[in-house]
């Protein structure tokens, strides 16, 4: 009888952890794992649960909605001629400064913690399955204003939290049920959540 | 870009740069303003070539033919802006599970058979008296949850439009003598106005799925192609009650209507090009009337409500919340 469930550093399996999983599937990828965390899951995972589950759903609410078609022409064109686009293992994009900080630009400050949690996750993933240390830059040009975002060992903490809330919510069956915001009413899925 | 143009004349619809123009055959030039159009409906003999549809399919928008007899011809369906695969193997799957599909079909009865009873209790209550057919609906809509399949559902709902129905000879003018409902053609003007009415709010329901990525072929009530979208027919059946049946009774009770706006020949009897006119106008009135709504809490168009409808059918298929009928509330 071979008996390898003792702890002599040999044992490979996969961790249920999924940070865990995630690091393993992004460092080697023979490793698969279902669940992509990308950027806008970690926002959506600050701003609203249930829009998460939305989006990792592909269910995309057929509106021109005013608050997305600005956030658009924003990121197009803000400080373009000083960021370069930059995608990693088709999982994260992100935009690198000229100085190699990275860059997250955002339409307004109202929903500070989401565009701050999504560019703290680039910068983890960096660290954390590349290798590579950055600094980060908030930016909200139509305020004029830039605020920078350090991976503290609190951020790093936030961030893992993070990734294993949203895993958690997209495994679902079903969405997390509406609950009233103060920005409901300016979401693509307001129609959608509300018209009971 | 919830307008609807409706084109009666005869002539030529075509694009002309950035916009769509439609020539009559008296050369005379009129411009639509693309940008508010949900869906052009073209009633005359009209001609169009590729060059339009390609641009109605840029713009998204949906242009709807109504053929000989002004029954609903076809529709040309711009590609959707929105597909999800997802979605579709949500409302296949739910066909396909006999138990998912009857719960579906019966939500669709249970609106369509209060909305109707909210047009015969309004007569009830000023100066008619309909006790016989509320009752009558009321024992069909607690009928529906006994159902055990379509088929019987189907009866179901069969059983209180008759009930339904049978209203109609009292709530309209003596010269609009009803005595049923006839199709192929509809043998009287009451029927012909039924018949028209519905298609309009069966292609303007067609353009309210189109705005999902929900597939208007698969349908839960109606058998799937039975007609080409059927989940039209469907979602249509909730709203007819409340659409056209209102503008009719308002339309004929008014005097707004006569019956020199139709014309009777050994085919059936049918509406004039005038009394067309007449109708679609109102009914395109009533599409813009808003409501307060309850859980959005602002006023929405009916116009709206079919959108409302489509995307409440597609939350429950996609994430199992439960899908609750239009039943009118106001």
């Amino acid at each position: 009888m071979i008996d390898d469930t003792a702890g002599d550093g040999d044992d490979t399996a996969p961790s249920d952890d999924p940070v865990d999983r995630l690091l393993a599937s992004a460092r080697d990828e023979s490793i698969e794992d279902d669940v992509h965390v990308t950027g806008v899951m970690m926002q959506y995972y600050e701003v609203c649960t249930r829009e998460l589950w939305f989006d990792s759903r592909d269910i995309e609410i057929d509106r021109d909605n005013a608050a997305v078609a600005r956030g658009t022409r924003v990121d197009d064109e803000a400080y373009s001629e000083k960021r370069r686009h930059v995608s990693i293992d088709g999982t994260i994009a992100i935009d690198v400064l000229d100085d190699g900080r990275v860059m997250e630009v955002k339409p307004s400050s109202a929903l500070v913690d989401p565009a701050k949690l999504q560019l703290l996750y680039y910068l983890w993933y960096l660290k954390h399955v590349t290798g590579v240390d950055r600094d980060g830059v908030l930016a909200h040009p139509r305020e004029r204003r830039r605020e920078d975002v350090e991976l503290t060992p609190e951020n790093e903490e936030w961030v893992e939290d993070a990734i294993r809330g949203v895993v958690d919510v997209i495994e679902r069956d079903s969405p997390p049920a509406p609950t009233e915001k103060p920005f409901c009413e300016s979401c693509a899925y307001y129609d959608f959540c509300w018209s009971c | 870009m919830n307008d609807n143009f409706h084109v009666f004349s005869d002539g030529r619809i075509e694009r002309t740069d950035d916009t769509i123009r439609l020539v009559r055959e008296d050369g005379e030039k009129q411009y639509l303003p693309i940008e508010r159009a949900e869906a052009i409906y073209l009633h005359g003999q009209v001609d169009y070539n590729t060059r339009l549809v390609s641009f109605l399919n840029e713009q998204g928008i949906a242009m709807h033919v109504f053929g000989w007899n002004d029954y609903y011809a076809g529709s040309i369906m711009p590609k959707r802006g929105q597909t999800s695969g997802q979605t579709v193997v949500a409302q296949v799957r739910a066909y396909d599970d006999p138990d998912h599909r009857l719960t579906i079909a019966k939500r669709f009865v249970d609106g369509s058979i209060h909305n109707m009873r909210a047009n015969v209790s309004y007569y009830h209550n000023r100066d008619h008296d309909f006790t016989t057919a509320l009752d009558t609906l009321d024992d069909r809509q607690a009928a529906i949850d006994d159902a055990t399949d379509v088929n019987e559902l189907m009866g179901v709902e069969a059983g209180a439009r008759r009930a339904y129905y049978a209203t109609f000879d009292d709530i309209l003018p003596d010269d609009f003598a009803f005595r049923g409902r006839t199709y192929n053609p509809p043998d009287n003007e009451t029927n012909s106005l039924i018949s028209y009415a519905n298609s309009l709010v069966y292609a303007n329901t067609v353009s309210a799925i189109r705005a999902t990525a929900l597939d208007p072929t698969v349908s839960y009530l109606h058998e799937p192609g039975e007609r080409r979208y059927s989940l039209s027919l469907d979602i249509a059946d909730i709203f007819k009650p409340i659409l056209a049946d209102r503008v009719i009774f308002r339309l004929l009770n008014r005097r707004q209507l006569s019956t020199d706006d139709f014309e009777s020949d050994l085919n059936g009897c049918l509406l004039t090009d005038d009394g067309r006119e007449t109708f679609t106008r109102a009914l395109e009135e009533t599409l813009d009337q808003t409501v307060h709504h309850p859980t959005l809490d602002r006023n929405v168009s009916y116009q709206y409500l079919l959108r409302l409808e489509a995307y409440k059918l597609k939350k429950h298929l996609l994430t199992g919340e439960e899908y609750v009928p239009l039943r009118r509330w106001w």
